[in-house]
This record gives structure tokens, sequence and C-alpha cells, in this order.
């Protein structure tokens, strides 16, 4: 087999003519699995009845395929008169799918700070918000950076499970071309590559913040 | 704890226990009282029954040997640990569980950290100002006023623009005072200020906390610097397995304390 360059630059403006909806349901996913894992974090954290509830459902939610979020949202929902767009669907499964990992990123990078942070600022007077968004808050986030943006970028390369509902998305675009002149490598080859990119701007987003929260001293 | 009941007067602390930069009066109540006081980890009896009596420009020095119970007891002072039973009075108010009257209280109460405990992600003058700006409500430049006035003071105004990390052991506890310092308390805690520190550091910080005693600060301070306690207590309590077990002025502590106990611990510290 040899790799037809010309025609896989013609695969191009079909495959980047979705890349929208990659990135629009990876960004939206990513912010909602952000919330939701927080939420749950901190639901876990109250502890009692809450507490334990949220810890099998982040155990459940980790435990579970992505696929299986996505056809569960899509094909059962409907049977209890839930019927969601396919697009809200898989900004929907894979923001509950990722939250239960980004529940665990927050639980260590809030473990990860040490008692003597809370007590010191306690000490000082300042109240319980002022404690969280002065001194936990920012801490948090430096500690939870790196392996938040990692995340991110397992929600970028998850996007093209929305293919199975029917979402148009890049790898979707891609298949469709193959299926339509049976050339598979070059369609799959130039999604390969616009992931590629898309994940090292990712990473190197993350790194720049980073950096920039970590300030001069590399903690 | 004679010694102790003896200082306690009934006269009134300043009306306004939160107010700040004002002169210190020649006031005669306590400023900390703890009475009858009981604190237990699990079933672990951690404080039994203390007694103790700060009076205002009080400087003790709380000494025994590890788990014996003077942390706990000065973290009870500000109320970052939970008591079952007893009192502690800070300035002639009750110390309860309400959160409100917990913040308005440690406003006039700085503590000094074994872990130094600076913000990491705050300069100098960051850590130094944020109380002063989120509590006390100064403006950016009035609290960079009082932190560079605190800094000078703990012999480091050119570290202000620096992070913790890029600090020496001595001026990070440095920097801690000066950032307790700032809210202008009554009274300063000091809970092994000088344990993590490098031996060469200690002077530097011990050197910082002889001054503040002799602007006639008020302290409460557990070390095991007993060369401190010689030089800057006018108080010496020991502790042992939560009780205290002798409390003396230092010149009688070292030189003829009453108790075996005491006596066993001293010829352990002193050689």
């Amino acid at each position: 087999m040899n790799f037809d360059f010309a025609f896989a630059a013609s695969t191009v403006p079909t495959i980047l003519g979705v890349i929208g909806t990659t990135i629009g349901v990876a960004v939206l996913s990513c912010a909602g699995a952000s919330i939701l894992g927080f939420s749950f974090e901190i639901a876990r954290r109250a502890g009692s009845v809450p507490g334990y509830l949220m810890r099998f459902a982040i155990d459940f939610i980790r435990s579970t395929p992505v696929l299986a979020w996505l056809y569960f949202l899509y094909f059962v929902l409907p049977h209890w008169g839930v019927t969601l767009p396919a697009l809200v669907v898989g900004i929907l499964g894979l923001s509950i799918y990722f939250s239960g990992y980004l529940a665990e990123v927050f639980k260590a990078g809030i473990d990860a700070i040490p008692k003597g942070q809370a007590e010191a600022a306690k000490a000082l007077g300042l109240n319980r918000i002022d404690v969280v968004s002065f001194v936990l808050a920012p801490q948090m986030l430096r500690n939870v950076a790196a392996p938040v943006g990692n995340h991110f970028v397992s929600i970028l390369k998850a996007t093209p499970y929305l293919a199975v509902i029917a979402v148009p998305e890049m790898l979707g675009s891609a298949l469709d071309i193959a299926s339509n002149t049976y050339r598979y490598a070059e369609p799959l080859t130039v999604v390969g590559i616009v992931f590629l990119v898309l994940a090292l701007a990712i990473a190197q987003g993350v790194n720049m913040l980073e950096r920039k929260l970590l300030g001069p001293t590399n903690r | 704890m004679s010694d102790g009941q003896s200082m306690r007067q009934a006269a009134s602390w300043p009306a306004e226990i939160g107010q700040q930069h004002g002169a210190r009066g020649p006031d005669q109540t306590a400023a900390v009282e703890a009475a009858a006081l009981n604190k237990w980890f699990g079933s672990f009896h951690a404080l039994k029954d203390i007694n103790l009596a700060v009076p205002q420009g009080g400087r003790i020095v709380i000494c025994g040997p590890s788990g014996s119970g003077k942390s706990t007891l000065i973290r009870c002072v500000n109320g970052l640990e939970p008591f079952q039973s007893g009192t502690v009075r800070i300035g002639g108010v009750d110390l309860t569980r309400d959160q409100k009257q917990l913040q308005k209280i440690r406003r006039s109460v700085g503590m000094v950290f074994q872990q130094f405990n600076l913000f990491p992600h705050l300069t100098v003058m960051a850590n130094c100002t944020l109380a002063l700006r989120r509590v006390l409500g100064k403006s950016r430049t009035e609290a960079a006023d009082i932190a560079a006035h605190y800094l000078e003071r703990v012999r480091i105004p050119e570290q202000a623009h620096k992070y913790p990390a890029q600090l020496s052991g001595g001026q990070q506890q440095r920097v801690a005072i000066a950032r307790a310092l700032c809210m202008n308390p009554k009274i300063m805690l000091f809970d092994e200020p000088t344990s993590s520190l490098d031996p060469e550091m200690v002077k530097e910080v011990l050197d910082v906390m002889i001054d503040l005693a002799a602007d006639g600060m008020t302290m409460l301070c557990v070390t095991h610097e007993m060369g401190f306690a010689r030089e800057a207590a006018d108080q010496v309590v020991f502790m042992d397995q939560g009780s205290i077990v002798e409390t003396a002025s230092p010149a009688t502590f070292f030189a003829a304390p009453s108790q075996e106990r005491t006596r066993l611990f001293l010829d352990k510290m002193l050689r």
C-alpha cells in the first residue's frame, strides 16, 4: 500500500470541518467534569451520609466504561421520557465519566496541603471563606494543575467515542471518508496528527499555567 | 499553682478585644487564664486539670518531655484544639466554639508554629498583609506600611518581595513572627519556634523573641531552649503527662526545682 499525500491533503478540509465540534465538546466536557468532580469531592468530604453516598458514586463512575454512560444516556433515558440531543449526551457522558477521576485528583490536591496552612490562617483571624479562598484554594490549584491537564488531554482523546451516538466529530468524519473511498491510512493519519497537535497545545498551556502558579520558586 | 492563682485579678480588659494598634493600658486582667482545663484525644487524657494564668506582660515558658501536653495546651489557648471541660479566658473573654467569637479573639492572639506555616504561594509581604487586609480591612498601602515596619523589626525588610521557599528556616520563622505581630496582638503564642531550625539559625529567632519580651509583649512559649527561659521568661511551667508539675521563676526552676520529676527532666536537658 502506498500513502497518497495528495489524497491525505484532500481529506483535511472535511476533517477540520468538524474540529469545532471536537474542541467544543472537549472544552465543555472539561468544564463539566471539573465542576462535577470538585463538587463530588467536597460532598465526599462532608462525611456522614452524603460522604458515603459520594464515595460510592465516585467509585461507581470510575468503574464503568465511558461507552456505557453514552449508551445509557442516549438509549435508556428516553425510555423514561428524557430525550437529549446527541451533543448534550456526549458532553454529559464525558463530564460524568471524567468527574470521577477529577474528584480523585482534587482529593489528592487538597490532601497535599499541610494541615498547618489552615491553622496558620485561622490563627490570624481569617474566617472560613477567606481561609479557603486565599490560602487553601490557590495551593490546591497549583497541586492539581498538572494532573488536571492530563485528564483534559484524556477528555479530548475520548471525544471520538461520540461517533457511536452520531455526533459529527473528527474520527467519525475520517471513517466516513474511509468507507466511501476504501482508503483508511490517509484520513486516519490526518486525524491522528490533528489530535497530536491539539494534545500538545493543551500540554503546553498547562505547563505555562503551572509555571505561573508555582511562581519563581519550584516548590 | 498558687503562683498562678494570685495573678488573677478582677479588672477589665479593653472593651473591644479586636481593637488594633491602640495603646496597651496598665490593665490587670489576666491575658490568658485556663481553669480546670481537660482535654482527651479519644481515650488519651492529654491535659489534666490545667490551671494557668498569664498576667499581662507575663513571659511564660512551658517546657517538659515530648507528649507532655505543652503544644496541646498552647493550641487550646487560641481554639485550634477543642477541649472537653474547663475554661480558657483570653483577656477575660471565655473561649467558646462560636466561630465569629473565635475569629475575634484570634485577632488579638498571635501564633508562631514549629513548622513556620508561611503561605508558600504568597510573597513575604503578602503573607504579612493578608490578614491586615482581609480581617482588619486595611488598605493595600496601609497594610504594606505596617508589614514593612514589622519586617524591619525582625530584621529582614529586604526579603519582602521573596517567596518563603527562597528563605532560610531562620528567616522564614522571623517572617512568621512578623506576620503575627502585624495584627498587633496582645499575646504571642510560640509553639516550639526553634525546634525545626538548623542550630546556627536558632539564635536569630531567639534574639527576635528576646527583643519582644523586652518590649513587654505577653508571651506564652513552648520551647526546649533553656537559655531563652533563663534570659527572657519570668515564669517557667514544667509539664509532664498532661499535668502542670511545677511553676517557678527561672532562678528557682533551674537552681532549686521542688519536684523530683522536674529535677530528672533538667538533668537530661542541661548537659
